[in-house]
């Protein structure tokens, strides 16, 4: 028999207070264990994904937070709409000759697959030969890439728009709308898409229109996809991403309305420009990931974004470690009301267990009767804080933990991270082990009042 | 074994301070079992608690085994309570959370340590006494008889050289109270143990080897 056990016994007698007290903990160290996890994994997960994006360039109307969370981590609608003509110049060098990208991908997105949404973006198989992901091409687990080149954009681009332009000019001899050719349906699809949905090569997607189950959401049939390649896990948002040839984004039905990136000239209305012409230069992008070649080619980059109206380039390396720095205030601040709610929680115990010394009194006695010491006495019910608020702590973690597997779907669609319920920081020992001290010291004010009990006057009560 | 000079004891009462024990000369031999006698309120009770070194006296001195309790602090002198002296109640003050086994070990853990030897010693007192399949039972789940044996063993268990008895037999029928007390003073005369008994009761008085008037022992009777 150990002094612990004695502890264990009186919180075992008063089950009901130990349960609610237990509870009480449990909420706060729940809830503190949740901020935790969610800012570490949110900052891990932005800053490890980061590594694949030297620089995003996207629409001008939106601020460059928005247009690279919605680039990278899927966070959001598309910000807007970029034109095709900043990727042939860059490409071409023309933006600025020290200016040269080592590639310029073109993306366009705004579909998605199954119930977990999973985005689908359309772009040029140079995503597989000229990006680089932490420094290396994008690895294959199974399969490999499909092929669709900037080239055969290019040339769709421009039967795209003499289709558009004549059907802008109402001519009945235009040429006709372009159809999904079969060769392009194909998909390669991120590690988790696959698991998820349990997609082995050959199996088969089909691209929703919106998000699933948001109202106007509807399937595109005619550009069911074939998967033709599983990417190796990368642990960032490349994981849930489904690639196919951005001709087959363009000419799934109800996209034409967004094909082309048409401003409307000053002294015209929306309805005149709906009657220009396009050009093959006016295809309507969501993002262009590019690479400059060096250093130097980077701040020339910057420095011709700044002026150019139809475009703008963001650095993830410059705005995710900011935008991370405000979260990380935010989240500093939700600790401290966590503290707080820890402390209450900590109160808490020392007023159940203080409440429960007048009725104590006898048993405390017969124990001093037998030789117990004072500090026996507080080691008793010191112990049994201690060891309530450890219980509490512990239940806290794990009902944290359980709660990042339940509502790991719906947080990553609000906030691009995908939680890793599994994954239990260091910090998280030693909140249980602060926890357990906290209830110790709050064990500390009832302990003093037993210790106090006057053995003579209270040996004489019958039981 | 057992020495009180001019030991005084006063209990506050609102302003007024009573003296609850008075003693001014009392000597008790190793071995020797003695029964404490006296109408309420002479302070035998008081007496036992000074003995223990539950109380403190006011004056004079206290000594057992050689030593003066009355000179030591409050944990030295728990901890002398609980290395060298047994105690038994008229009310049995076990725990009811606790087994009867349990309530025997913790009289080991606050004395001597309760490692495997208590427990060994502790069964083998429960055995003694009969209740060796009631080792598991909670004092609610016993009888009377019985719970006051597993006090006779928690009392036992550190092999103390005193045993202090309040009114040990208070709540059982005769026959019952006698064998009891039968049981305990042949254990204590097995270990030489120092018995000191508080009763109201002449036939439990007249079954130790002296009997102490609380009376005779104030320095006014004297």
């Amino acid at each position: 028999m150990r002094l612990l056990s004695i502890s264990m016994r009186n919180l075992r007698i008063r089950m009901v207070s130990t349960v609610l007290t237990t509870l009480a903990i449990a909420v706060a160290t729940g809830l503190y264990a949740a901020i935790m996890l969610m800012a570490q994994q949110t900052r891990d997960r932005y800053e490890g994904s980061i590594g694949g994006y030297q620089a995003v360039l996207g629409p001008k109307d939106c601020s460059q937070l928005e247009l690279l969370l919605n680039t990278i981590f899927h966070v959001g609608d598309a910000p807007g709409q970029v034109p095709i003509s900043v990727c042939d110049d860059l490409r071409a060098g023309k933006v600025s000759r020290r200016g040269a990208v080592r590639y310029a991908i073109p993306q366009a997105r705004g579909d998605s697959i199954s119930r977990w949404s999973f985005p689908v973006i359309g772009t040029v198989d140079e995503m597989f030969s000229l990006y680089e992901w932490q420094r290396a091409p994008l690895q294959f687990a199974a399969g490999g890439p499909w092929s669709f080149s900037y080239v055969e954009l290019q040339e769709l681009g421009e039967r795209l728009a003499a289709h558009e332009s004549a059907r802008r000019a109402e001519e009945k001899s235009g040429p006709p709308r372009p159809v999904i050719d079969a060769k392009w349906k194909r998909a390669v699809v991120g590690h988790r898409v696959a698991r998820q949905m349990q997609l082995s090569l050959g199996g088969v997607i089909v691209p929703v229109h919106g998000k699933h189950g948001e109202f106007g959401y509807h399937e595109h049939p005619e550009a069911a996809c074939e998967v033709v390649g599983i990417l190796a896990p990368t642990n960032s948002p490349l994981d849930t991403t489904v690639f196919l040839p951005l001709s087959v984004h363009l000419l799934v039905g109800g996209h034409e309305g967004g094909w082309f990136k048409v401003e409307v000239p000053s002294g015209k209305n929306p309805d005149d420009a709906a009657k220009l012409p396009v050009t093959a230069r006016q295809l309507a992008l969501t993002a262009i990931l590019a690479d400059p070649k060096d250093h130097l080619g980077a701040q020339f980059l910057r420095r011709d974004f700044g002026t150019r109206p139809d475009a703008q380039v963001a650095w993830p390396q410059d705005v995710i470690p900011k935008f991370l720095q405000q979260l990380g205030n935010a989240a500093d601040w939700l600790e401290i009301v966590a503290q707080l709610v820890l402390v209450v929680a900590a109160m808490m115990i020392a007023v159940a267990i203080y409440n429960t010394m007048n009725e104590r009194r006898r048993e405390i006695a017969i124990m001093r009767s037998l030789g117990a010491r004072r500090s026996q006495i507080v080691a008793i019910i010191v112990g049994e804080a201690a060891a309530l608020s450890l219980a509490g702590a512990v239940v806290g973690v794990l009902c944290c933990h359980i709660a990042a597997l339940a509502l790991r779907s719906t947080v990553e669609e609000m906030t691009g991270v995908w939680l890793d319920w599994t994954a239990f920081a260091p910090r998280e020992l030693y909140l249980l082990v602060g926890v357990g001290a906290l209830g110790a010291i709050a064990g500390l004010l009832p302990a003093w009042k037993g210790s106090t009990t006057q053995v003579a006057d209270n040996l004489s009560q019958t039981y | 074994m057992i020495h009180l000079h001019d030991v005084k004891k006063h209990y506050r009462q609102g302003e007024n301070s009573v003296l609850a024990c008075e003693v001014s000369d009392l000597r008790i031999g190793r071995g020797e079992q003695v029964a404490l006698v006296g109408r309420s309120g002479t302070g035998k009770t008081t007496l036992l608690h000074l003995l223990a070194g539950i109380l403190r006296a006011d004056a004079g001195t206290v000594e057992i085994a050689g030593q003066r309790i009355d000179a030591m602090t409050e944990p030295q002198r728990d901890r002398f309570r609980g290395q060298h002296i047994g105690m038994v109640y008229q009310t049995f003050n076990l725990l009811q959370p606790f087994t009867a086994l349990e309530n025997v070990l913790l009289g080991a853990l606050f004395g001597r340590g309760a490692g495997h030897d208590a427990e060994a010693r502790a069964k083998s007192l429960l055995e003694r006494v009969g209740l060796a399949d009631r080792m598991h039972h909670r004092p609610s789940e016993l009888s009377v008889g019985q719970v006051q044996r597993v006090a006779i063993c928690r009392a036992l268990v550190n092999d103390p050289e005193v045993i202090l008895m309040d009114e040990p037999l208070g709540n059982q029928d005769k026959a019952t109270g006698a064998q009891v007390l039968d049981l305990l003073l042949q254990l204590a005369r097995e270990g030489n143990k120092t018995v000191v008994m508080v009763t109201h009761d002449p036939e439990s008085a007249q079954r130790m080897q002296r009997t102490v008037d609380l009376a005779t022992l104030r320095r006014s009777a004297s």
